[in-house]
C-alpha cells in the first residue's frame, strides 16, 4: 500500500480512537487531573528535597525543574502515540491480537494506530507552563536556534522512549509479558532520568548514554541549553539526540517485527 | 476445484511444567521445565470452492490451531497449507484479502463506537471501493437487518446483533473464504436460526466457501454436508454427514410404554438398556432385526400403549467416535 | 471472633501462588533495587561529601533510605491497588460476599502469604548482603530491633487499611485516577519514605505530623537509625496504633457502604 494511503488510514483510525475515548468523558478528565497531580507531586518532592540542600550535583531547583519538564514534554507525546504498546501482553493473552493479523495491513502500524491517548495533552500543557516559568526564572534567551534544537531533541526523546515501549512490548512475543517489563525497566528508568545523570555511578551514566539511551531524552539536551557541564561525556553529546532516537526506534521496530514472526511460530 | 489444501500439517508447542508443593514452588523460581505438546499432528484435507465444512472436535483438539494456520496467524511446524493459491504464513497480508474471519467470542468491531463506524474503518483498511461498499452494505442491511442498530455503539448491542454485525464486517471485502469460529455461541434459538439461514444464503448466492467450527451439532446438521472431525490433533473423520449417520445410525432404540410392567422382557435381537416405570428402551441393530419384527414380538406378549423408534443424533454419534475411535470402513 | 484457621489457608495459598509467578518476584526486586540506587545516589549527591547535615550523619541517612526501600518492598508485595479495583469492576469481590468470611481480612491474610514469600526469597537475602558488605548503622539493642519490627508491622497494617479503602472506592467511582495519584503522592512524600520529615520545611512537617502516612515509613525508619529512641519509641508506636484504629474504622466504613451497595443494588 502506498505511504499516502497509510497516512490517510492512520488519521482515520486515530480519529476513531479519539472518539472512542471521548465516550468516557469523566474518565478522561479524571485522567488529566491524575497526570497533572502525579507530575506536580514529583516537582514538589524535588522542591522539598532541595529546601535544605539547595543543589543536587550542582543542579539547583529550577534547573532540575527544567530537566524534568524536557522529560515529560517528550514523554507526553510518547504516551499519546505509544503507551498502549506496553499492554500488548493482554492483547496476546486474551486473543485480541489475532485481529491485527487477519487484516491486510502492517500489524505494527495497525496496533500503533489503534489508540491515541488525548488525555496526555494534559501533560503537554503542564510541561509547557513549567517551561515558561523556568525560562523566566533562569533568564534563558530563546534564540531560534535554541528553539529548533529543543524541538529536535524532543522528537529524539519521543523516538527513544517510544522505541523503548516498542522494545518492551516486543518482549511479550517471547514471554507473553510486557506490562511487567514496563514497570520493571521503563518506569524506574524514567524516574532515574528525572534527576541529573551526573549524580549516579559511572556505570549507570554509561548505560543511560549507550545502552538504554535515556540520557539523550533530557539530561544531555538540557545540559546544552542550560550550558551546564556533562562530566565524563563530551560537551556536544546533547546534539545527537535526534540521531540516537532515530537509530534506536528503527532497531526497536526491527526487534518487534522479529518478535512477531516468532509469535507466528509459537502462538501464545 | 480445491480452494483450501492442507497436507501433512503439524504444529508443536512448548509448554511450561507446573511444580507442586512448597519446595516445588521455591524450585520453579530458579528453573522451569518444558514439555512438548503436539497440538496438531499430521492433518491433511482439501476443501472445494463453495463447500460448507464443519470443522469440529473437543476443546484442545487442535481446531483453533488449524484455523490460525489457515488464516496466517501461525506458521506450521511442518507440512503445506495453500489457501486460494496463497501460502498464508508467507503472504499473510495477501491472504487476509481473500478471507473473512469471525471469532464468535471476540468482536473485531470498535467497541465504543457506533456500529456503522466500524464498517467505515474496515472499508478503509481493506480498501473497498465506494461502489462495492454501498452495494454490500445494502445487501447485508437487507438480509441481516443491520439498520436497526447501525448507530448504536457496539458495546450496547445484543449478542445476536453483534454477531450479525461481525459477520457483515468480515464480508465487506467480498472474500471467497469465510472462517466462522463458534458463530452461534451464546445466541438464543431464534437468533441461531437467523444466523444459520444467513450463512446458508451467502454460501449459496455468493459461492463463499465456509469453514465452521462449533460445539453446536445443530449448526453442523443444518448447515454442512461435510464435516472434518479431529481429536488429539488427528483427523478422525472426514466425509459426508449422511454417511456417518448411515454407518453409526445402525444401532437404534425402540422406546415402548407398556400397560403393566412385566418381570422381564425377552426379545430376539433386542436388548433392554434402560427402564423407567412402564417405559422401556430397547437397543437393536437394524441389520439384524427390523423394527417391525421387534414390535411384533413385543405385542405378542405385552399390551403396548405407545412406541417410538429413535435414530441417534449426530451428537451422540460423535461422542461415540471420540470414545471408541473411528475405524474407517474397508472398501 | 473470626476463625483464624480459615484465613491461614489464604496465607498458605498466596505463598504457594507467588512461586508460580516467579517473574513477578524477580521484576519487583529489580525495580526495588533500581529505586534504591536512585535514592542512594540522590542522598549521596545531596550530602556532597559532608559527614553530616541537619544533625543527621551521612551514614545514618543512607541507612534510613535502605530500610525505607526494604519496607517499600514489603508494602508493595501484597495485592496491588489495581487488582482490587479490577476485582471490584469485574464483580469478583461482590461474589465473595456470599462466602463466610470477612473480605478485607481475607485479603490481608493472603497478603501475608505473598509478602512472606517475597521477603524470604528476595528481599531478605539481598538486603542482608547489603548490611553485611557495607558499613551501615544497625540497632545495637534488642529493644530497638523489637520496636522496629513492631512499628514496621503496624505501618504495614496502616498502609493496608488506607490502600484497601482506596481500592474499594471503585464501588462508588468509575474512574479514580486523580484521587489515586494524590494517594500515591502522599504515600511517597508525606510518609517520609524518600525524604525524612526532619528535612521538610517546617509547615510541611507539621502537615505530615497530623496525617497517618508517617506511620508507614518514617516512624519505623527513624526507630531503626536511632533518631527516635528511648521513651519516644513508645510514644511513636502509640501514635501509630492511634492511626491504625482510625484507618481501620475508615476501612470498615467504606466496606460496609460498599457491601451495602452490592446487596441493595447488585453492585
Amino acid at each position: 500500500m502506498a505511504a499516502i494511503k497509510y497516512v490517510n488510514l492512520y488519521f482515520k483510525l486515530v480519529s476513531a480512537g479519539i472518539r472512542a475515548q471521548m465516550q468516557y468523558r469523566f474518565a478522561f478528565i479524571m485522567r488529566i487531573i491524575g497526570l497533572i497531580t502525579a507530575y506536580t507531586g514529583t516537582a514538589v518532592t524535588m522542591w522539598v528535597m532541595l529546601y535544605q540542600f539547595q543543589v543536587l550535583g550542582s543542579w539547583n531547583f529550577f534547573e532540575m525543574l527544567f530537566l524534568y519538564a524536557v522529560a515529560i514534554l517528550s514523554w507526553g507525546f510518547c504516551v499519546i502515540l505509544f503507551l498502549h504498546f506496553r499492554s500488548l501482553d493482554t492483547y496476546i493473552l486474551n486473543g485480541t491480537f489475532d485481529r491485527f493479523l487477519v487484516r491486510p495491513i502492517n500489524p505494527f502500524f495497525h496496533f500503533m494506530a489503534m489508540k491515541f491517548d488525548m488525555a496526555s495533552f494534559g501533560q503537554f500543557i503542564f510541561s509547557l507552563i513549567i517551561f515558561i516559568w523556568v525560562s523566566l526564572e533562569l533568564h534563558i534567551e530563546w534564540s531560534s536556534g535554541k528553539v529548533l534544537f529543543l524541538l529536535a531533541s524532543i522528537i529524539g526523546g519521543i523516538l527513544i522512549q517510544g522505541g523503548m515501549l516498542v522494545l518492551i512490548s516486543a518482549i511479550a512475543f517471547w514471554t507473553t509479558k510486557s506490562q511487567q517489563f514496563y514497570w520493571v525497566v521503563m518506569y524506574p528508568a524514567r524516574n532515574l532520568t528525572n534527576y541529573p545523570l551526573v549524580i549516579y555511578p559511572k556505570i549507570v551514566q554509561w548505560i543511560a548514554a549507550f545502552v538504554v539511551p535515556f540520557g539523550f531524552v533530557n539530561y544531555f539536551p538540557a545540559a546544552v541549553i542550560l550550558e551546564k557541564g556533562t562530566p565524563f561525556f563530551p560537551e556536544s553529546i546533547g546534539y545527537f539526540s535526534p540521531l540516537v532516537g532515530l537509530v534506536f526506534f528503527i532497531i526497536a521496530y526491527c526487534v518487534w517485527m522479529l518478535g512477531l514472526s516468532r509469535y507466528k511460530s509459537t502462538g501464545s | 476445484m480445491p480452494i483450501i489444501e492442507v497436507a501433512n500439517v503439524r504444529k508443536d508447542f512448548m509448554i511450561a511444567k507446573r511444580e507442586t508443593g512448597m519446595m516445588g514452588a521455591l524450585k520453579s523460581l530458579i528453573k522451569r521445565e518444558y514439555i512438548k505438546k503436539e497440538a496438531v499432528k499430521d492433518i491433511s484435507f482439501s476443501i472445494n470452492e463453495g463447500e460448507i465444512v464443519g470443522y469440529i472436535g473437543p476443546n484442545g483438539a487442535g481446531k483453533s490451531t488449524t484455523i490460525k494456520m489457515l488464516t496466517g496467524i501461525l506458521v506450521p511446524s511442518s507440512g503445506d497449507v495453500l489457501v486460494n493459491g496463497i501460502v498464508p504464513y508467507e503472504n499473510r497480508q495477501e491472504n487476509a484479502k481473500s478471507i473473512g474471519v469471525v471469532f464468535g467470542q471476540r468482536s473485531q468491531l470498535w467497541w465504543d463506537l457506533p456500529t456503522i463506524e466500524s464498517f467505515e474503518l474496515l472499508k478503509e483498511i481493506y480498501q473497498v471501493s465506494n461502489q462495492r461498499y454501498k452495494k454490500n452494505m445494502d445487501t447485508f442491511t437487507d438480509i441481516l437487518g443491520l439498520d436497526e442498530f447501525l448507530n448504536t455503539p457496539v458495546r450496547q448491542l445484543s449478542l445476536g446483533q453483534r454477531m450479525r454485525a461481525d459477520i457483515a464486517a468480515s464480508l465487506l471485502h467480498d472474500p471467497p473464504i469465510l472462517f466462522l469460529d463458534e458463530p452461534t455461541i451464546g445466541l438464543d434459538v431464534v437468533a441461531k436460526e437467523k444466523m444459520r439461514t444467513f450463512i446458508k444464503e451467502i454460501n449459496h448466492e455468493r459461492k463463499i466457501t465456509v469453514i465452521l467450527t462449533t460445539h453446536d451439532m445443530e449448526d453442523i446438521e443444518k448447515l454442512c454436508e461435510r464435516m472434518i472431525l479431529i481429536d488429539h490433533g488427528m483427523k478422525v473423520y472426514d466425509g459426508e454427514i449422511a454417511m456417518i449417520k448411515e454407518r453409526f445410525g445402525k444401532i437404534r432404540t425402540l422406546i415402548v410404554d407398556l400397560e403393566e410392567s412385566p418381570r422381564s422382557i425377552q426379545l430376539l435381537g433386542g436388548e433392554v438398556c434402560k427402564e423407567e416405570g412402564n417405559r422401556y428402551w430397547i437397543k437393536f441393530n437394524r441389520d439384524e432385526v427390523s423394527a417391525s419384527e421387534l414390535i411384533a414380538q413385543i405385542t405378542k406378549t405385552h399390551s403396548v400403549k405407545d412406541l417410538t423408534v429413535e435414530e441417534p443424533a449426530i451428537e451422540s454419534i460423535i461422542s461415540r467416535i471420540y470414545q471408541e475411535g473411528y475405524q474407517p470402513l474397508k472398501a | 471472633m473470626p476463625r483464624f484457621h480459615v484465613y491461614w489457608i489464604f496465607t498458605k495459598k498466596a505463598f504457594l501462588r507467588s512461586a508460580v509467578y516467579r517473574f513477578d518476584v524477580w521484576s519487583r526486586l529489580g525495580s526495588n533495587l533500581i529505586f534504591l540506587l536512585m535514592w542512594g545516589s540522590i542522598w549521596t549527591a545531596l550530602y556532597a561529601g559532608r559527614e553530616e547535615a541537619g544533625g543527621i550523619s551521612f551514614q545514618a541517612m543512607l541507612t534510613y533510605i535502605i530500610v525505607s526501600q526494604f519496607l517499600t518492598g514489603v508494602n508493595g508485595a501484597g495485592t496491588p491497588l489495581w487488582e482490587i479495583q479490577e476485582k471490584v469492576r469485574t464483580g469478583d469481590i461482590a461474589l465473595e460476599l456470599m462466602r463466610p468470611f470477612n473480605i478485607p481480612l481475607r485479603y490481608l491474610f493472603a497478603d501475608f502469604g505473598s509478602v512472606a514469600f517475597y521477603i524470604v526469597t528476595a528481599l531478605l537475602p539481598i538486603y542482608a548482603m547489603l548490611f553485611i558488605f557495607m558499613d551501615f548503622t544497625l540497632p545495637a539493642d534488642v529493644f530497638t530491633w523489637v520496636s522496629f519490627i513492631a512499628a514496621a508491622f503496624i505501618g504495614f497494617l496502616i498502609r493496608y487499611c488506607i490502600e484497601m479503602s482506596f481500592g474499594l472506592l471503585s464501588f462508588f467511582l468509575v474512574e479514580t485516577g486523580g484521587i489515586e495519584d494524590i494517594f500515591y503522592f502522599a504515600m511517597s512524600l508525606l510518609s517520609g519514605s524518600v525524604i525524612p520529615l526532619w528535612f521538610f520545611p517546617e509547615w510541611l512537617a507539621k502537615v505530615a505530623a497530623y496525617l497517618p502516612f508517617q506511620g508507614i515509613y518514617y516512624i519505623p525508619n527513624a526507630i531503626f537509625i536511632g533518631e527516635i529512641a528511648g521513651g519516644e519509641i513508645l510514644l511513636s508506636i502509640g501514635l501509630q496504633i492511634f492511626w491504625l484504629i482510625i484507618c481501620y474504622f475508615l476501612l470498615r466504613l467504606v466496606w460496609n457502604r460498599a457491601s451495602h451497595k452490592v446487596v441493595v443494588q447488585g453492585g
